[in-house]
């Protein structure tokens, strides 16, 4: 398990386009419309505005990198690599594994990024406990994204994988609140995004820059979308992936 | 039982309502060099995936060293090279060889895999990289890294040339005759006969011959007598002992027969002959006469 858990590294480490596109869109995004933001608002807010949008397009990225996961597996399913996997003595539930620890992986370099970024143009400073709280979270977090990515990749050709997944991540960060905070929509979309898991994700990185533990609420909604997740990936991956 | 590689037992598989394999009982022993022979769509592919693990056959049972498919899969005692199994490109071939390793218990030596393969001078190519027939090498090499008791090979020369396809059949070969147990489906007739210990033809979903590849030739019409057609009646040669079928050929007769001695010496008392040739009928004829057979 190990062993492929290398080979996919590597893999990885060879396109860094993937890790190219969700790290550089969350770091320019921040550097432009923090600039402007921050630089309109009073000095009293400012700092907070900047970390907010720090985390907000952290959650960005890393959404973006965990939900890609999808396009690669759809891939792997139709070239045949899942099949040849299975037809030796590595179990499916580790290669299914392998993928989704791999996934939530790809979610932290876009956070080590934006906050770096954060703290060389704003200079956002926090103690050195709440940064690791901010990146360990922000990993975590991740797991329903990674399993909605599988989900996506077992089910679908990778013609339809990719349309699919960058539109649950693009609704999903906007109706968040990730590029957007919630408190500018109208209060029956903020509602709505009281229950999306990109909502409660950031909100993890959220509160754990101002010290705070995560909320009870928010941790039950992510959880919830995690076993959701979980058993779409399940179903899709019995009903499309394993036979095939 | 531990003599027994492989055993189907009365395993059917349907897709959709659509019968592929319709009641399959075989048993492979230990050692055995087998070939499944059969035109697409016999059902070759899926007694294969069946025998993997990777279908569950509607009824009947599968058992490959006495234990299921897939715990003699995950005891690393199976390698494979599939059809419609192919590989992710960002990998190089030597990679693609230690992961393979990695996942059996007893694995050979890379160099030995790489030089088995043919791929010792491709091992730093990137698998997106390889040809067809490369491909098919690096499939052959992820097949055997692990040093399975029991190697399944679908249609393995498909995409291969010819020099790559006698390099690969004298490494099967020397993989077999180091004790492993080999199964491969093809269509290449030449293929079953040349590199088989035994042959099972599969049609439609049946399996319609089971024998060493002459035994198939002659349970399937045997040799063609042919002769010059001088003055003889073909209503007359028809009625010769062991003749099944008359045809004519220019000045020639070709006599089909599945006892072509009792032909040939009644031949030779009654009306005589010139030019007579005897020749044993093609795997290709046997082939079709047995599948017209089943189809009937």
């Amino acid at each position: 398990m190990l062993a492929y858990f290398r080979f996919e590294l590597r893999r990885l480490r060879r396109d860094p386009r993937l890790l190219l596109f969700a790290v550089l869109t969350p770091v320019v995004s921040y550097l432009v419309f923090s600039g402007v933001t921050v630089r309109a608002a009073d000095p009293a807010s400012a700092g907070i505005l900047a970390r907010a949008m720090m985390i907000g397009l952290a959650g960005y990225g890393a959404v973006f990198g965990a939900l890609s996961v999808g396009v690669s597996v759809s891939q792997e399913r139709s070239t045949g690599w899942l099949r040849q996997l299975r037809s030796t003595p590595l179990a499916p539930s580790r290669v299914v594994a392998v993928r989704a620890v791999l996934a939530t992986l790809t979610g932290i370099p876009p956070v080590v990024a934006v906050g770096l970024t954060g703290y060389l143009q704003h200079g956002v400073t926090l103690p050195i406990g709440a940064w690791a709280s901010v990146v360990g979270l922000l990993w975590l977090g991740t797991i329903p994204f990674a399993l909605l990515g599988l989900a996506i990749g077992y089910g679908l050709a990778p013609q339809v994988a990719q349309p699919v997944s960058f539109l649950c991540f693009f609704l999903l960060s906007v109706l968040g609140g990730l590029l957007v905070p919630i408190n500018a929509f109208p209060v029956l979309l903020q509602r709505f995004a009281d229950w999306l898991p990109t909502f409660r994700y950031a909100e993890l990185g959220w509160r754990a820059v101002a010290g705070d533990w995560p909320s009870l609420p928010g941790t039950a909604i992510l959880l919830g979308w995690a076993l959701v997740f979980a058993a779409a990936a399940a179903w899709t991956y019995r009903r499309f992936a394993a036979v095939r | 039982m531990t003599d027994i590689a492989i055993h189907l037992d009365g395993v059917t598989r349907n897709f959709g309502g659509v019968p592929a394999v319709r009641g399959i009982d075989l048993t492979i022993a230990r050692g055995e060099t087998i070939a499944l022979l059969g035109p697409n769509g016999a059902g070759k592919s899926t007694t294969i995936a069946m025998i993997l693990g990777l279908l569950a056959p509607d009824a009947g049972r599968v058992t490959v060293y006495g234990q299921t498919p897939d715990a003699a899969m995950r005891a690393g005692r199976v390698g494979s090279m599939l059809q419609d199994a192919g590989f992710v490109a960002n990998a190089t071939v030597r990679e693609l060889v230690e992961l393979a390793r990695a996942l059996y218990p007893k694995p050979l030596p890379t160099k030995d895999i790489l030089a088995t393969a043919g791929l010792t001078e491709l091992a730093g190519r990137r698998l997106d990289k390889l040809s067809g027939g490369e491909g098919q090498r690096a499939r052959f090499a992820f097949a055997l890294a692990g040093d399975p008791d029991l190697l399944l090979l679908d249609e393995p020369t498909a995409a291969m040339d010819v020099a790559s396809r006698q390099a690969f059949w004298a490494a099967m070969r020397r993989y077999a005759d180091a004790g492993h147990t080999v199964l491969f489906a093809t269509h290449y007739l030449a293929e079953a006969d040349e590199y088989a210990d035994r042959v099972v033809v599969i049609a439609a979903g049946r399996v319609v011959a089971d024998g060493p590849a002459a035994d198939i030739k002659k349970v399937a019409g045997g040799r063609t007598v042919s002769l010059r057609l001088d003055g003889h009646s073909p209503s007359d040669l028809a009625a010769l002992p062991g003749v099944r079928a008359v045809e004519l050929v220019g000045d020639r007769v070709h006599l089909r027969t599945d006892d072509a001695d009792a032909t040939v010496l009644t031949l030779a008392h009654g009306t005589g002959f010139r030019d007579l040739e005897v020749v044993s009928a093609g795997l290709d004829e046997a082939f079709l006469t047995l599948t017209a057979a089943t189809e009937a």
